[in-house]
């Protein structure tokens, strides 16, 4: 009999389908109070309306598509899922091969619009890798191998563009599926120990921007006004803020503009120093309460495929969230990556949302 | 079932693997909450400190504009020292206080400085700057200075400020400057990157401010807890802009400008054969220093709502009746045409007669020239001989002669100049909702009616008699090497016969020899010879009953005087346009002046 990989019993999609809006509204609310508190600190941040206006209008996009998502039934997309990775692979070579300004070629211009491919990879190859894994009732080595090199092709196109920060990010995104669907521990164990072994060769490859940020992280004091300035300030204004904050848009060290980058990657740092200690926990709160419900998915759902897509897609999301902040505060090396649902920076909010839709839509029909 | 194959699969160990690979980024996450905790509130007070103490400003360097020469390298406008006292809202505590302090320092009052400060408070923002008073002067500096510890908040800043040298003599050609409003930022978004520099507003300033601004640099300096500079870190300088020399004439413009004490009028004097632009004229003036700097707003104020619009530039925007100065052009038009010619004499005695209209067209004199040719026509400015040739022309057979002499068009010297008019049947039916009559065709043939044209078109239009046919583009920017410049041609007018140009400049300078000329009261025979025309613009058409001795008792309704030549005719160095609003006679007021222009720049002026 001819596999149907991602569909099951006909009764329970009948039962399901009924409920366009049956999601999870607590996930929708969170998403919506960061994305609108995110738009406020941008403005704080860089005193724009140009820039609040534009991310508005992606915020606005990104709540079509996340809605549109978890109203869809993902079960019929099951071809899209599969050959999604091909999209995100075009855009990948696309934008290494366009002429760029710039030393870095991170971004693809249609135009009216500018977006980031590597943003959309580490969003479509877990879904691809999960969708191939779960294509058969039984995971053959050979699938999880082809998963493992489809997904260090993805990682060294980032690599090459070259974005550190983000390449990891698809790393971690193709290679959760793989671990999660039942990857052998012992296995596991040796590539880990592997991964250590190229350690130096991925050092040797550095960009020397790169290597000078995990020095800077090493003695952010020792070069105040250098490149140590970014998390030197960034601490000065999470420090100043104490309990309370100073305010909203009353920030001397961002409005003053000490914090760089202060309204995409740095922008927690606007908050802790405008709403302080208190701002803080609640924003932490709210992460928390989110990733937590994005997990119950994971948890609950009766659907490998699901199980996978959302569990990885959440640990992304977690991971975003805190190494950013953990390197705004001056725990971890700077590696350039925005606050999700709060930094300034277009694609990154679809993606995020569109992955929340999809999470939604896993949740109601599995 | 098929399903159940999938119960084959260790379902369960994904959520506890996810967990076990999110545990990391759990971990972390919750350091960095310890770190925040760390951060605000175990050192809260030390970052507190530093944050207040860590005032490293960049501040932009503003260029040095650049000056404005004449011709000839006399100096029209520069930059000078202008010390200004600046306050920073965020470090004054108490705003009553600071102000009652400095306005017993600066021996001001109280009412002006709590003004000023309420203004610019909501302008800027908190940590921002902006000006509580202007312009100090030396004993108002030492006061400060001396007191300039005790108060926070406060700083004086020496600025460079435009200055106009020979301010209202200038201010029209020259224009002022100021600062940028957040329309021209819209406007032009590359305004945003020097906020702190000014702008040219007006005339040349505005022209060539690309050229004249320069470019900004940046300084950073360290600046302590209440807005003191402690040192300077890293200086970027900045471009200086650059110089500009202009065709204008400054002994020439200051002479004319003379003439135009309690007048309202304009003025336009250039080279015919270069189209360069030698003396400028809009009257009344102003003093563009006033707007250079304003330290007081309500002379601005005073300037901006006069009711005889001084910083009105009527040279190039004011637009006039050319009233008889368009005759020449009627008459070439006539004679190519083949409406009439040269010497066809037409009887004028005083009244025009179109059939079927008993209501006479009247000339200026009353019982008429008796029979006249062209040449008379011109000299004597016949305005029966004019009805007559442009009742037979007809709107179709005047207008491209107009036209080809720039009247209804920019001249191209500077993009603020008025367009004039020169109206046709479309233009009426538009503008008036009403069709072209003969009558407004007999009124065109004298310069009245619709047709309007600056004192810039009618200089540009003379100068095309003045060479024969050929226009140049007039320009306020001076050549480097005047005897090797090539001027730009805008028209080249052709006539059927080239010895109508002679023969009409012959007219034109009958105007002033011939014993009956209108503008014989000019006439010397030791000055150049000049070639030329009165005009009496009516601005009130005279009705059936009224005469014009009862109009001209309010002397708003008195008529323009105007008078456009060039000299000397042997080889024309200067044509001059001249309009004296309400002046009445252009051969009493007028003309003198050009004479006087010509005779300058040719004699009084080279001779030295």
């Amino acid at each position: 009999m001819q596999n149907k990989p991602l569909s099951f019993s006909v009764d329970i999609r009948l039962n399901k389908r009924r409920n366009l809006l049956n999601f999870d509204y607590s996930i929708v609310l969170t998403v919506f109070l960061l994305g609108l508190f995110g738009l406020a600190m941008i403005y704080s941040a860089s005193g724009s309306y140009t820039l609040v206006l534009r991310q508005a209008m992606y915020f606005f996009l990104g709540a079509i598509l996340m809605i549109t998502a978890a109203m869809s039934n993902f079960r019929k997309m099951e071809p899209i899922y599969l050959n999604a990775v091909w999209i995100g692979f075009f855009f990948l070579v696309l934008v290494l091969v366009l002429p760029n300004s710039g030393t870095t070629n991170r971004w693809i211009n249609l135009g009216f619009i500018g977006f980031q491919p590597s943003e959309l990879m580490r969003f479509l190859l877990p879904i691809s890798a999960a969708a191939y894994l779960t294509r058969n009732p039984q995971i053959k080595l050979s699938d999880w191998i082809i998963v493992l090199v489809t997904t260090l092709v993805a990682f060294i196109l980032v690599f090459l563009q070259p974005d550190f920060g983000t390449s990891a990010i698809v790393l971690l995104s193709g290679i959760m599926p793989i671990i999660l669907s039942g990857f052998p521990w012992r296995f596991i164990i040796y590539s880990f120990l592997g991964g250590i072994g190229t350690l130096p060769f991925l050092w040797m490859s550095l960009m020397d921007y790169q290597k000078e940020r995990i020095y800077t992280f090493i003695s952010p004091e020792a070069d105040a006004l250098g490149s140590g300035w970014n998390i030197a300030q960034s601490k000065i204004a999470i420090g100043s803020g104490q309990f309370f904050g100073k305010g909203y848009m009353e920030g001397s060290q961002s409005q003053l503009d000490f914090i760089p980058e202060s309204h995409t990657d740095f922008i927690f740092a606007v908050i802790v120093e405008e709403f302080g200690f208190l701002g803080a926990l609640g924003l932490f709160l709210l992460y928390a309460f989110l990733i937590h419900r994005l997990l119950y998915v994971a948890k609950t759902s009766n659907s490998k495929f699901a199980k996978l897509v959302s569990a990885t897609l959440s640990i992304i999301l977690a991971a975003y969230i805190t190494l950013n902040i953990s390197m705004v505060v001056g725990i971890f090396p700077v590696v350039g990556m925005p606050l999700p649902f709060i930094s300034q920076g277009g694609t990154a909010l679809v993606v995020n949302m569109i992955t929340i839709g999809i999470i939604l839509s896993l949740r109601r029909t599995t | 079932m098929k399903n159940f194959s999938r119960e084959r699969f260790k379902t369960g160990e994904e959520y506890s693997r996810a967990l076990f690979f999110l545990s990391p980024f759990i971990f972390l996450f919750s350091i960095s909450l310890f770190q925040v905790l760390n951060l605000t509130l175990l050192q809260g007070d030390k970052y507190q400190t530093i944050a207040e103490s860590n005032r490293i400003y960049q501040k932009s360097i503003n260029p040095v504009r650049g000056f404005i020469y004449d011709r000839k390298g006399v100096l029209l406008a520069e930059n000078i020292v202008q010390r200004d006292l600046y306050v920073t809202p965020a470090y004054i505590e108490d705003s009553t206080k600071t102000i009652l302090t400095l306005s017993n320092l600066l021996d001001m009052p109280y009412e002006l400085l709590e003004k000023n400060f309420s203004r610019g408070v909501k302008k800027v923002k908190k940590y921002d700057s902006f000006p509580l008073a202007k312009a100090l002067n030396e004993e108002q500096i030492a006061k400060i200075k001396v007191n300039l510890e005790s108060i926070s908040g406060i700083e004086v800043k020496a600025t460079l400020k435009r200055y106009v040298l020979h301010e209202e003599t200038l201010a029209h050609i020259l224009g002022y400057v100021g600062d940028i409003s957040s329309d021209e930022i819209k406007r032009d978004k590359l305004l945003a990157e020097i906020q702190n520099t000014q702008i040219g507003k007006t005339g040349i300033e505005k022209e060539f401010d690309h050229i004249l601004r320069g470019k900004p640099g940046i300084q950073t300096q360290e600046r302590d807890v209440k807005g003191k500079l402690v040192r300077i870190l890293d200086t970027q300088g900045a471009k200086d802009g650059k110089d500009v020399y202009l065709t204008i004439d400054q002994k020439l413009q200051d002479h004319l400008f003379k003439f135009f004490e309690n007048r309202r009028g304009a003025l336009v004097a250039l080279e015919p054969k270069t189209g360069l632009v030698r003396a400028l004229i809009s009257s009344p003036s102003f003093n563009p220093n006033i707007l250079n700097s304003i330290v007081d707003t309500d002379e601005v104020e005073k300037l901006f709502s006069n009711k005889e619009s001084p910083i009105f530039n009527r040279a190039i925007s004011g637009q006039y009746p050319p009233a008889s100065t368009l005759k020449p052009f009627v008459g070439l038009a006539a004679i190519e045409n083949t409406v009439i010619s040269w010497d066809k004499k037409i009887k004028d005695d005083g009244k025009f007669y179109v059939e079927g209209d008993p209501r006479p067209y009247r000339g200026w004199k009353e019982n008429g020239h008796g029979r006249v040719d062209m040449r008379k026509a011109i000299a004597e400015s016949s305005d029966v001989y004019f009805y007559t040739i442009a009742f037979d022309l007809t709107l179709a057979g005047i207008r491209p002669m107009l036209d080809s002499f720039g009247f209804g068009k920019k001249t191209g010297l500077t993009d603020f100049e008025a367009n004039g008019l020169l109206p046709d049947k479309k233009w009426k039916l538009g503008y008036k909702g009403d069709f072209w009559f003969k009558g407004d065709t007999i009124n065109l043939g004298i310069g009245q009616g619709y047709i309007l044209a600056t004192p810039l078109q009618l200089a540009m239009a003379y100068s095309g008699l003045a060479n024969k046919g050929l226009i140049y583009k007039p320009q306020f920017i001076q050549p480097a090497d005047e005897k090797s410049f090539k001027p730009k041609k805008v028209a080249e007018i052709q006539l059927s016969d080239d010895k109508t140009w002679e023969k009409m400049e012959q007219a034109l300078v009958d105007v002033i020899s011939a014993k009956n000329g209108t503008a014989h009261k000019i006439f010397d025979a030791n000055s150049a010879v000049i070639a030329g025309k009165t005009g009496t613009a009516q601005i009130k058409s005279i009705l059936p009953g009224k005469e014009y001795d009862a109009i001209r008792e309010n002397p708003a309704l008195r008529d323009h005087a105007l008078f456009v030549g060039y000299g000397p005719v042997e080889d024309p160095k200067l044509v001059v346009a001249v309009i004296i609003e309400n002046g009445e006679s252009g051969s009493e007021v007028a003309a003198p002046i050009v004479k006087s222009a010509i005779n300058f720049y040719t004699g009084g002026f080279d001779a030295e």
